[in-house]
């Protein structure tokens, strides 16, 4: 910055140091750019990565016996010979939905989402139905539910 | 120095520095027995009835981190209002934006801490709205928070080390002096210390409980209030983040106008101050619906 401070003209030999120095100051700069971007691809990656998990909740044959059956935010639904399970999560943002006995409606407490028995939304912010999650049924009648967190 | 006959502003971040050394002294003794993994709510209901003092320091904390917060909130507004961003850099105003930004971020960090209904919703919408962010959301919302036993970590990562190390690092030029005065530290303690042995804790709500209503920290109840009407990329990112974009861009105006100003050019000039005048009572008008929105949630629910 003060380079040539005392100095009427600035010589050939100063302009020379003064491009290198730009040009030196570029390349560092490149230098900390590319190494920067380079580092940042394994570092977020890294930063970013979870292991897929699945979680199983099992309803054992005592446990289906009711229209609705709750167990740890799954409700496993059994209408006649029909059978499917959905998660309690809201479809809005994940809070948890509270089931209202004499309402029959699965009732949201974060932005007041509301859905029928069966899952349908109903009205709210939400929107969409709840979402059916697969299951199996083992040989000793436990119905296996598989989540993925 | 506290000054004979201060200015009501010099208060807000002498009071603020004093509350931010007892928080954080209170908060490295609640490390102690905290655990971020497990069952969350059962550790921290023992630190509120069972470990000696630990409803001392779990209010003292609480109290001290809130009223940080507040007086830091205070002490930016009341500089705005005062359009003090003028004497700033555009860098240099930024800093501090971010730095408040931060502030309330390690709050809410410490509001999912606590491990009840409350705290792991909010984790739970936090997430959820980081994920809505297009192209970028699943890994984004990965550096902040993961679903399953590893829940609390990263909150817990982000408030004791990352969030109170950076706000530091990002106030360094801008704190003067460190050590707070002696009166306001003594002012603060006897305030904050008898709030934490006369206020009892307020009741934490057991995850598996029922409640008909679940409500976010209190500077949040507004945009709870929007998600039940709007999208929730609009009411949980593009608003705020059009405030804010609006806050760091206020020293720019002005700028612009006064980087023109020897030229001459009456209206380049002109055309600046009109820019900051409808930014700063754009941000005028913003804050005012906000906290409208949250009184109004306050009172009569979000
Ligand atoms: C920038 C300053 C900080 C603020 C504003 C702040 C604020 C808070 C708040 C509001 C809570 C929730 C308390 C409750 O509702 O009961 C909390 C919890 C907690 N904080 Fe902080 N905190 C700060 C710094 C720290 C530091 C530096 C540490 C530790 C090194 C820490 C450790 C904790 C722990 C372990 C909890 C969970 C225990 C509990 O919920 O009571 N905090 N914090
Ligand atoms: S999370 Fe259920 S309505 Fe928002």
């Amino acid at each position: 910055m003060r380079k040539g401070a005392g100095f009427p003209r600035v010589g050939h030999a100063e302009r020379d140091m003064d491009r290198r120095g730009f040009i030196k100051k570029g390349l560092s700069r490149l230098f900390y750019i590319f190494g920067g971007a380079i580092l940042a691809y394994p570092a977020l990656s890294f930063m970013t990565f979870k292991k897929s998990r699945t979680e199983k909740i099992i309803f054992h044959p005592d446990e289906q016996q009711s229209v609705l059956n709750f167990k740890e935010g799954v409700c496993l639904v059994r209408k006649g010979s029909e059978a499917y399970a959905f998660s309690m999560r809201c479809t809005h943002l994940g809070c948890m939905l509270n089931y209202g006995a004499v309402s029959q409606r699965f009732q949201c407490p974060c932005h007041g989402s509301v859905f029928d028995r069966w899952g349908k939304w109903i009205s709210g912010p939400a929107k969409k139905d709840l979402l059916r999650v697969p299951f199996a049924t083992e040989k000793n009648k436990d119905i296996v539910v598989t989540l993925d967190i | 120095m506290a000054k004979r006959g201060m200015h009501i502003s010099g208060y807000f971040p002498r009071l603020g520095l004093a509350s931010l050394i007892l928080c954080i002294i209170s908060g490295i003794i609640l490390t102690f027995y905290y655990r971020p993994m497990g069952n969350v709510f059962q550790n921290v209901e023992e630190i509120t009835t069972l470990v000696p003092y630990g409803w001392f320091f779990r209010q003292l904390h609480y109290a001290s981190g809130q009223v940080f917060v507040i007086l830091m909130l205070l002490h930016t507004v009341d500089h705005f209002l005062r359009r003090r961003y003028r004497v700033y850099s555009v860098g240099e105003w930024n800093l501090l934006i971010v730095s408040l930004g931060l502030c309330f971020f390690t709050l809410f960090t410490g509001f999912i801490l606590k491990g009840d209904k409350e705290g792991i919703f909010a984790g739970q919408i936090f997430m959820n709205i980081l994920k809505s962010v297009p192209f970028i959301g699943a890994p984004l919302s990965k550096l902040f928070m993961v679903p399953g036993e590893g829940f609390f970590f990263l909150p817990y990562l982000y408030h004791c080390f990352f969030l109170p190390v950076l706000i530091i690092y990002f106030l360094r030029a801008h704190i003067r002096e460190w050590l707070p005065d002696h009166k306001f530290l003594a002012f603060s303690a006897t305030g904050l210390f008898l709030y934490a042995l006369i206020v009892r804790p307020y009741m934490d709500i057991p995850p598996d409980a029922l409640v008909g209503e679940v409500k976010g920290p209190w500077f949040f109840l507004g945009i709870q209030t929007l998600l039940k009407t709007m999208p929730a990329t609009l009411a949980g990112l593009i608003i705020p983040g059009l405030f804010l974009l609006c806050l760091l861009a206020l020293p720019l105006a002005r700028k612009e106008g006064r980087s023109s100003a020897p030229s001459g050019q009456q209206g380049r000039e002109g055309t600046a101050r009109l820019g900051e005048a409808v930014l700063y009572y754009l941000i005028v008008g913003a804050l005012c619906a906000y906290g409208i929105l949250t009184i109004r949630a306050g009172i009569r629910g979000p």
